[in-house]
């Protein structure tokens, strides 16, 4: 530790920090994958509000103050609270969402209370609170970073050695049950997942934040990847440029730590729930865009098609009449068009160039397979269950099934071709 | 302090109209399943404080209480937006938002308004004990701030939930009748959130967020294990809500501890209790049922048993 420490380029405190923020990014990343996943977020943020009592209970019960002692007060504490949010759920009436307040309520009134002791009987001083609450990067130690990449290293290796019963269990906890995995003992280990996450995360970004710091790793990876492994990796990943970009930041801006982890963790969020490829808001909008534009696109070309089989090429105001499309929809198709080299014009009337009736044939082509696919599809053997897809189903369906398919339609009567 | 109360009594009235004003929102949130929104919006109103701290240099009542509700919109409307993606579940929605928030708001405090009369933990845990010592004049009677302030406070969530008794109790049973009926589900639960925004930071100063979420939250809960009616759920909740005022002051001054935390755990202890005992729900009243059903079937009683 001391070799990486010299290693980077900054001063002694900010390299202790940032390396406490990327071990912290990593645990919360890949630890808070299994609450987040089961949809218990927000057990995170009452866990690490109930650690507070059991620092102070450790730190009364043994008058020590090293991070060590204190973690296992946490942990135990963080333990408790994780018990008794199930056990109330148990119970039955009470709702996940009521327990999760109460226990995090509770914890802390405790934690209030258990420190206006401490002020009291050992003079020490209350400042423990605000560091709790909002934590206190520049506080961490070297032993505390070994301690931390301890804790973090073991848990990762239960994670890699458990990886297939937790993944089904945290899939489908009833069907891990009933092929003899056991439950109670995987759900225990998540738990404990989550609690040493906390307690590893929880001084450097304080108990307000954590939960940010156990959702934003998760949320991101999901965007990216629907494989569990791969979005535990991702995850870590995520969590740990989450940490080290956010010291780096505050170290510069001289801001506080935890805060400035927290936003720039939400950029990275709301970053991957914008742009995630495939799955981000703009890029399905995008996508979105770009399908209605080759829809009228499209449309307008056999429209075209359509009118020059009735009479003389049309012009565009022609063409918009007989479509009856807005004109403003069948220019743009007709740029559109004519930047693809279908269409050339000769004394403002629109012709089809050789590419551009090659594309209506094929368009047509596929127009008709696919209402002969809606009309008889049902009568064919597909070779597998799966469903062709119905953008190009001429090459899903493979040669011989098209074929079968169009002579199907065509005794059937009507075909367009 | 000589006023028209003495400062024990100020404290105490002072947690008690908290108690009240809270425990009237309380139940809505916990028959909704939105507990923890509150728990949420009661943290992401301090960058609101904070602006309005910097933007108007004061934290008189009006402004501040603005602010944290526009905020508390931001809040809710940011969990929404994000859950409406499709991309995100609520709960980690709701700990993606208010998080960013609170955490612009401790950035404002650490770099704008430090040293200022606006300290973080206050704002958080509060000290109840001071409330007697900031005091304003009403009609010519000094009296602690905080209780004409959450005397208004309470008074405008009573009146909110007995004008719009009827819209909160159908859209909180049946959403989809409501909507039928041209009473929108999302606009009244707003309406509560921004009731709990305005609530939490009106009490901030006396009493601090996490008492605030407490008596939102353990009171309702509570009561919900008693009864499954809505105007008893309500009395109930506000009864609790006193019980733990009274009972966590006299216990904090027994024993010489934070007010405000005393409240929260004799709140939490009645909540134990209401869960052991609760007479239809509590754990051991059910078991007690089982065992004397169990013990009439082995004595051929049954049909005596209902």
């Amino acid at each position: 530790m001391d070799r990486l420490i010299d290693l980077l380029p900054f001063s002694y405190t900010d390299s202790v920090v940032f390396t406490g923020a990327v071990i912290l990014g990593v645990a919360a990343g890949v630890l808070g994958a299994f609450a987040v996943l089961r949809q218990r977020s927000l057990v995170g943020d009452a866990l690490s509000h109930a650690t507070l009592p059991g620092v102070c209970v450790a730190f009364i019960a043994t008058g020590a103050k090293d991070a060590s002692t204190l973690a296992v007060g946490a942990a135990a504490a963080g333990f408790v609270g994780a018990a008794l949010i199930l056990a109330i759920e148990r119970t039955g009436r009470i709702r996940p969402d009521a327990a999760i307040g109460v226990v995090l309520t509770s914890f802390f009134s405790l934690g209030i209370v258990l420190l206006t002791f401490l002020a009291n009987f050992n003079n020490a001083n209350q400042a423990g609170l605000d560091t709790y609450l909002f934590g206190q990067a520049a506080g961490l130690l070297e032993s505390d970073l070994v301690a931390m990449g301890a804790l973090c290293a073991a848990s990762l290796l239960v994670v890699a050695a458990a990886f297939r019963p937790l993944k089904t269990a945290l899939f489908d906890l009833s069907f891990a049950g009933s092929v003899g995995l056991p439950v109670r003992l995987l759900e225990l280990t998540m738990t404990a997942l989550l609690v040493i996450a906390i307690v590893i995360g929880v001084r450097t970004v304080g108990a307000i934040l954590m939960v940010a710091m156990l959702v934003v790793p998760t949320v991101t990876a999901r965007q990216l990847t629907s494989r569990l492994s791969l979005l535990l990796v991702i995850a870590g990943l995520v969590g740990a440029a989450v940490g080290s970009i956010g010291a780096l930041i505050s170290n510069s801006a001289s801001l506080p730590t935890g805060p400035t982890i927290v936003l720039v963790g939400f950029s990275f969020a709301l970053a991957a729930i914008l742009f995630a490829p495939g799955r981000g808001v703009l890029w399905r909008s995008g996508q979105l865009i770009r399908d209605r534009r080759r829809a009228v696109n499209e449309g307008v070309l056999i429209d075209l098609e359509t009118a020059m089989h009735s009479g003389a090429p049309p012009t565009p105001e022609e063409l918009a009449t007989v479509s009856g499309r807005p004109p403003a929809q069948v220019r743009r198709g007709l740029r559109d068009l004519d930047r693809a080299g279908a269409l050339k014009t000769e004394g403002g009337r629109i012709h089809l160039t050789e590419s551009g009736a090659g594309m209506v044939h094929a368009l047509l082509h596929q127009r008709s397979l696919w209402s002969a696919w809606l009309e008889y599809g049902w009568t064919l053997d597909l070779p597998d269950a799966r469903e062709p897809d119905p953008r190009d189903l001429e090459s899903s369906l493979g040669d011989e099934l098209t074929n079968a398919l169009l002579q199907r339609a065509r005794k059937g009567g009507w075909t367009a071709s | 302090m000589d006023g028209f109360v003495s400062d024990d009594l100020a404290i105490i009235l002072t947690a008690a109209l908290l108690a009240t004003a809270c425990g009237l929102l309380g139940p809505f949130l916990v028959l909704k399943r939105q507990v923890l929104l509150s728990d949420a919006v009661a943290h992401a109103v301090l960058p609101g404080i904070v602006l309005v701290f910097l933007l108007f240099g004061s934290r008189a009542p009006l402004p501040v209480i603005v602010g944290a509700g526009v905020f508390a919109v931001i809040c809710v409307l940011g969990v929404e937006l994000i859950r409406n993606t499709g991309l995100v579940h609520a709960d980690a929605a709701i700990g993606l938002v208010f998080p960013v928030l609170f955490a612009l708001g401790v950035i404002g405090v650490s770099e704008f308004a430090e040293g200022v009369h606006l300290d973080l933990d206050s704002t958080i845990y509060g000290e109840i004990a001071f409330t007697p010592f900031r005091t304003w004049d009403v009609l010519g009677i000094e009296m602690a701030r905080s209780l004409p302030l959450l005397g208004v406070v309470t008074l405008v969530n009573l009146l909110l939930v007995v004008v719009f008794w009827k819209e909160l109790k159908v859209t909180t049973f049946d959403p989809s009748f409501a909507r039928v009926n041209g009473i929108s589900p999302i606009l009244v639960s707003r309406l509560i959130l921004i009731a709990v925004a305005v609530t939490a930071v009106t009490a901030f100063e006396s009493v601090g967020a996490i008492l605030v979420v407490t008596m939102i939250i353990v009171p309702a809960a509570t009561s919900y294990l008693l009864t499954s009616r809505l105007l008893p759920m309500l009395l109930a909740s506000v009864a609790v809500g006193w019980i733990a005022a009274v009972g966590g002051y006299a216990s904090a001054v027994a024993l010489d501890a934070s007010i405000g935390g005393a409240m929260g755990l004799v709140a939490a202890l009645c909540f134990l209790v209401a869960l052991l005992f609760a007479p239809r729900y509590g754990v051991v009243t059910r078991a007690a049922v089982r065992m004397r059903r169990r013990s009439a079937l082995r004595d051929g009683r049954l049909e005596t048993n209902p």
